[in-house]
């Protein structure tokens, strides 16, 4: 049986991590589905929503997203209208009924959409298993890098807030780091298979961005044209002349991708080779836009 | 547990027992009206307002609504909800009828935030919410038929 | 006077010969195409949108009884396994557990397969299912069941399937003439391979049921387009007389082919609810709706044609490899390319392969639309090798004979479909689209043809009941899962007996009444259950101008009712309706009606063009349906309105099998790995293209009294390959399998 609290305090919030079991729910649109199929099973779902996480306010020359701000309000922000690509990915994400539930926390930490991993009669090697079923079932959706997983990370906003230039605020009842966004993500190992660097009883508070950059954009590519997970997504920003690339969609995490070389790393596996062209010419596209 | 759940205006005292909104709606308080189709937010027939923005019930924990104000199909009759309804029934913007309560709540959550959408702006809004009988084209003139209305 | 006549009837291409009860005092005649009709034909809102929108229609899964018990379902997690162990008592033991049934319980019901199986053949197959006072307890107890299964073989190759002749039945060689002899003459020939893939209905509501006894009788609500079908099925299964049991079926999520019949939801609902002496309510849940809800098949297709220069086609040789799972009826893929064209020799072969999935069933069109889909692409192939203009090249063998039979359509405005859809599609500019596009796109046009039956026939039967108010009710068979056909049932009794159509309500959904009517499928229920309708209020009217003569002491003949007022030809009289019927009192005028055969020596079909045309990115590989041209010749149109909604709804879903819709199933496991809707794509508002649609609307003179054809599946049959059309005409290229995803679009264009 699970337990439901609602702390008041993001304190009270990170006690109540610390106990076996928990979770955190703050949208739950990832949450909900994980516990349906059985990839978690919490004993314990803390409630972020009576937290003050919520809500974006400027920082500096910059802004600071409560992680509980929902990606509706990411999307409909003015203060936010500077990073288009951050606006942009969180307009394109999911659905409006999704986007006024699910939040900028909880998007970076959602899991792979991979149907292995998501799929009820598996257990994959991500899940604890020892096979990735991908590699020698059907991965026309999956990643383009090697690894002991294949899963393609599914998150709009990632790459988006990274070439921003975002940093992610991680605390714990000890006190507080700062990461840069990419740093939040980590590939699975043998002996973790988590795709983020959360350490036990830590929490995303808030993701903090600098000055905006000159000019950002995002480009994805879904499986229709609404409410589809990103197959290959790309942000990209100019910072003066200098051009910051990520993508989502080409590994197990949200990856910095070199313009001048956006295939580099990424030779694709049978089913999957296709995404290498679909990227280069999404990076080919942002590069020829924000150079104009 | 017991808790309150402010539905349609009205306080009800339910136990929720680790459930969704979307169960609780329908099987506690026995409106059904809001239906499940996918049960893992793909589909939006179970959409509700929760403080005048459609979600799907059926992914909100119970114990996390406490506190807000929900709306569901049966309780948008009147204004705005009216019109966005009696202009699915002129346009035939419904077919099965499943997923149209779904339909209702998303398109009067848009004209209530924008009374004058575009078609992007339409399809932005309403793309979670699907309709297997294709709907779709008489959707859209619906709702640009009660924006005109209204 | 009623008699018995002998006579044919069709359901998706499948003849049978049967008695048909005809009422020969029915002189009901028919409305000449020209007629004036005050109401049919012209757009009506549906007489339930007001419930549907404001969420008071209820479903089966809104059924609520008291002391219902709620059944889940216990699926087979692998394509093929054998049961080693099920504990059933450890389920039973779990508290508010009530029934529990596994493949070796002795149950009350027969049926002609095993409801549950200890050896299941595919993944989602039924192994158990348990009944409990609520879902967490029943769900409680399938975890109980500890099921262990040994893991079988499997194959959902359907390739290898071929190889090792593993079929569901014998392959069958259909042929007129000598094709290969025909084709070896040919002056061009053309060969084209395609695959289509498996589609799930995916009706939103899934199938559900739910049961009530009292004593031998039992009441089950049932999620399905066929009550009759499904109360024949439970009596037979519970040995009941069918008076014993009472399908409802008000309204219904969606079907679109899945929901046959009672199927093994109504029929383990009933079991349990016998067993447990308490309502029970079985509901799919999605997983369990897109593993063992139905499928269309997928197939591999291989065309052969061969054409004389001037682009008379002189040989059809097709074959059709089908991945049926583990049964089914054999849908007809090779009806296109037995019977679109005139053609003297063809050769169709379809090989049913056996797999590890669960039987296909009917979705919308079943057979027929996946093989247009791959015959009207190799047609346009020959219009390429020809360099003829496709519609050219399909006017030119156009045919009025059936190709099969020899007989002559009952009607065919095909020849008019094509002329309409290429003025409304500007396919004579077609080739400007080929010309450098201002947004880097490219773009193409394509058109495909359409057959499919559509008849109706006999029986079908309608009761129409005036009351002393001056108000119909309208008693008919029809389950109307979302198609109108209620709201057209209500047209034409308005229409016929002269009322307003506000005073007149048509009710379906109930077999309680013994009102017969068809299962809502095979495009049927409009041209089977009209022509009752209409008999029926006939007879009201007649019988309601016979009293008002005998009230205003005037000869019937001179007297007429419309809009719900009797007039006199001299004008003298000219009163509501009420004069007459208010004299009722507590009486009624009641009249029923049948539905005659259809006339023998003719071959019933609906014919149709659609015209697509898309963009294509091809760096990205992205195809987006810009617009379809959708004009289809179903006899006269009832309900335009209605009509247009039918023709959306198949072209989007057409749109769909040719973007993104596909069943995939996992090769090393045998289990479909995106029977989920987050991973199975249907469209959403934002990937429907304008859709342009028009009728010739031209009633068919040669069917009973309403002239009006079926309109469920034909839009849904040449959508697919008119995109698939415009993407070859746009890229040069044409993809070897469906649906047209980026992986697929990428592999053409390299």
């Amino acid at each position: 049986m699970t337990t439901y609290a609602r702390p008041g305090s993001v304190d009270e919030a990170l006690e109540l991590l610390l106990e076996d079991g928990a979770a955190v729910l703050a949208g739950g649109t990832d949450l909900a589905g994980q516990i349906d199929r059985g990839i978690s099973a919490p004993g314990l779902l803390v409630d972020l929503q009576d937290t003050g996480l919520g809500g974006i306010a400027p920082d500096g020359k910059g802004l600071r997203v409560g992680a509980a701000t929902t990606l509706a309000d990411v999307a409909e922000h003015t203060l936010l209208a500077p990073y288009a690509a951050v606006t942009t990915a969180a307009r394109l994400a999911a659905s409006q009924l999704l986007r006024n539930q699910g939040t900028v926390g909880g998007n970076l930490c959602q899991h792979t959409r991979c149907w292995y991993y998501r799929g009820e009669e598996w257990n994959c090697w991500l899940g604890g298993g020892d096979t990735c079923f991908a590699q020698i079932g059907d991965h026309r959706k999956h990643n383009l890098e090697e690894g002991d997983c294949i899963s393609a990370h599914p998150s709009d906003l990632a790459p988006a807030l990274a070439v921003c230039g975002a940093t992610v605020v991680v605390r714990a009842l000890h006190g507080e780091r700062e990461i840069p966004l990419l740093d939040l993500f980590r590939r699975p190992t043998a002996d973790n298979r988590s795709l983020v660097t959360l350490e036990r009883g830590e929490l995303v508070v808030a993701v903090r961005l600098p000055a905006p950059p000159d000019a950002s954009l995002y480009l994805r590519t879904g499986e229709r044209q609404a409410f589809s997970f990103p197959l290959v997504s790309v942000a990209a920003a100019r910072h003066g002349t200098a051009l910051t690339v990520a993508a989502a969609g080409v590994a197990n995490i949200p990856r910095a991708i070199d313009p001048a070389d956006p295939l580099a790393g990424l030779p694709g596996h049978p089913q999957s080779a296709w995404k290498r062209q679909v990227l280069e010419t999404l990076v080919e596209r942002a590069l020829v836009t924000l150079r104009t | 547990m017991e808790v309150i759940l402010e539905v349609n205006g009205e306080r009800h005292s339910v136990v929720p027992s680790g459930r969704r909104l979307l169960a609780v709606l329908r099987d506690d308080l026995e409106l059904l009206g809001t239906k499940l189709a996918c049960g893992e937010g793909a589909c939006g027939a179970c959409a509700v307002l929760v403080d005048g923005r459609p979600v799907n019930a059926c992914l909100l924990l119970a114990e996390a609504a406490v506190g807000h104000q929900i709306v569901t199909i049966e309780g948008l009759s009147v204004g705005r909800a009216h019109a966005v309804q009696e202009a699915f029934v002129a346009e035939d913007a419904l077919q099965c009828g499943y997923c149209t309560p779904g339909q209702v709540v998303s398109a009067t959550a848009l004209l209530e935030r924008t009374p004058a959408p575009t078609r992007e702006q339409i399809h932005e809004a309403m793309a979670g919410n699907l309709c297997r009988c294709g709907a779709y084209p008489k959707i859209e003139r619906a709702i640009l038929r009660a924006a005109g209305s209204a | 006077m009623s008699r018995f006549v002998r006579t044919r009837t069709e359901m998706e291409g499948r003849y049978e010969d049967v008695w048909a009860l005809v009422d020969e005092s029915d002189d009901t005649e028919s409305w000449a195409p020209d007629a004036a009709l005050s109401l049919v034909g012209r757009p009506v809102p549906r007489q339930d949108g007001a419930a549907r929108a404001a969420g008071r229609a209820r479903f089966t899964v809104d059924v609520r009884l008291a002391g219902t018990l709620h059944a889940v379902v216990l699926r087979s997690p692998v394509a093929h396994g054998r049961v080693r162990s099920l504990d059933l008592d450890g389920a039973r033991a779990v508290p508010g557990v009530r029934a529990v049934i596994g493949p070796d319980s002795e149950l009350s019901l027969t049926t002609r397969s095993p409801l549950l199986r200890g050896e299941p053949g595919y993944a989602g197959a039924p192994v158990a299912v348990v009944a409990a006072d609520t879902l967490e307890a029943a769900h409680a107890g399938v975890l109980a069941l500890a099921l262990d299964l040994e893991v079988l073989p499997h194959l959902v190759d359907v390739e290898e399937g071929l190889r090792e002749q593993r079929f569901t039945a014998d392959p069958t060689d259909e042929a007129r003439g000598d094709a290969e002899v025909a084709l070896a003459a040919a002056e061009v020939t053309v060969e084209l391979s395609l695959e289509t893939p498996g589609q799930l209905q995916t009706a939103l509501e899934p199938h559900a049921a739910v049961a009530s006894w009292e004593g031998e009788r039992l009441t089950i609500w049932v999620s399905t387009q066929g009550m009759f079908a499904a109360r024949d099925e439970l009596a037979r299964a519970f040995g009941l007389r069918k008076s014993d049991v009472r399908v409802l079926t008000e309204f219904v999520g969606g079907g679109f082919g899945a929901k046959q019949g009672a199927g093994f939801e109504a029929l383990a609902a009933a079991e349990l609810s016998r067993i447990a002496g308490r309502p029970v309510r079985l509901v799919n849940d999605r997983h369990g709706e897109q593993l063992d809800g139905g499928r269309r098949a997928a197939s591999r297709q291989t065309v052969r044609l061969g054409a004389s220069r001037d682009g008379t086609i002189t040989a059809i040789d097709a074959d059709a490899v089908i991945g049926m799972g583990q049964g089914g009826w054999m849908p007809p893929v090779l009806i296109p390319a037995r019977t679109l064209y005139r053609c003297a020799d063809v050769r169709a072969l379809t090989f049913p392969v056996k797999t590890n999935l669960r039987a296909q069933n009917a979705f919308r069109a079943p057979g027929v639309m996946e093989g247009t889909t791959a015959f009207e692409q190799a047609i346009d192939e020959l219009a390429l090798a020809l360099d003829m203009d496709p519609l050219e090249l399909r006017r030119r063998n156009h045919t009025d004979i059936d190709q099969v039979s020899g007989s002559p359509y009952s009607s065919n405005q095909l020849l008019a479909c094509y002329d309409r859809a290429a003025e409304l599609a500007g396919w004579a500019a077609r080739g400007e689209l080929r010309e450098p596009q201002p947004d880097g796109l490219l773009r193409g046009m394509g058109c495909a043809s359409q057959i499919w039956w559509g008849g109706g026939g006999p029986p079908s039967h309608a009761t129409v009941r005036l009351d002393s108010e001056g108000h119909a009710t309208v008693m008919t068979g029809i389950q109307d899962i979302g198609t109108g056909t209620l709201t057209s049932a209500q047209i034409v009794a308005a229409e016929e007996l002269g009322l307003p159509l506000a005073h007149v309500r048509a009710l379906g959904g109930d077999t309680a009444p013994n009102v017969y009517g068809p299962i809502a499928g095979g495009s049927q229920t409009t041209p089977s259950v009209m022509p009752a309708v209409r008999s029926a209020a006939a007879k009201v009217r007649k019988t309601l101008l016979q009293l008002a003569g005998d009230v205003f002491e005037i000869a019937v003949g001179d007297l007429e009712v419309s809009d719900g007022r009797i007039r006199s030809r001299d004008g003298a009289i000219d009163v509501e309706v009420t004069e007459v019927t208010a004299k009722l009192g507590d009486a009624t005028i009641d009249g029923s009606g049948s539905r005659g055969p259809n006339p023998g020596g003719f071959v019933v079909h609906t014919f149709g063009c659609q015209i697509a045309q898309v963009s294509v990115d091809a760096a990205l590989g992205e195809v987006r349906v810009e617009r379809v041209v959708a004009v289809h010749d179903v006899g006269r149109i009832v309900n335009p309105l209605t009509a247009s909604s039918q023709v959306e709804g198949g072209v989007l879903q057409g749109v769909a099998f040719a973007l993104t819709e596909e069943l995939v199933v996992d090769p090393t496991t045998g289990i479909p790995v995106n029977a989920y809707l987050d991973d199975y794509k249907i469209p959403t508002i934002a990937d429907t293209p304008e859709i342009v649609i028009d009728f010739p609307g031209i009633a068919d003179e040669n069917l009973p009294t309403t002239g009006t054809k079926g309109l469920g599946e034909p839009p849904i049959i040449p959508t697919a390959a008119a995109i698939a059309n415009a993407f070859a005409h746009a890229t040069g290229r044409r993809a070897v399998a469906l649906p047209l995803t980026r992986d697929r679009v990428l592999e053409a264009l390299a």
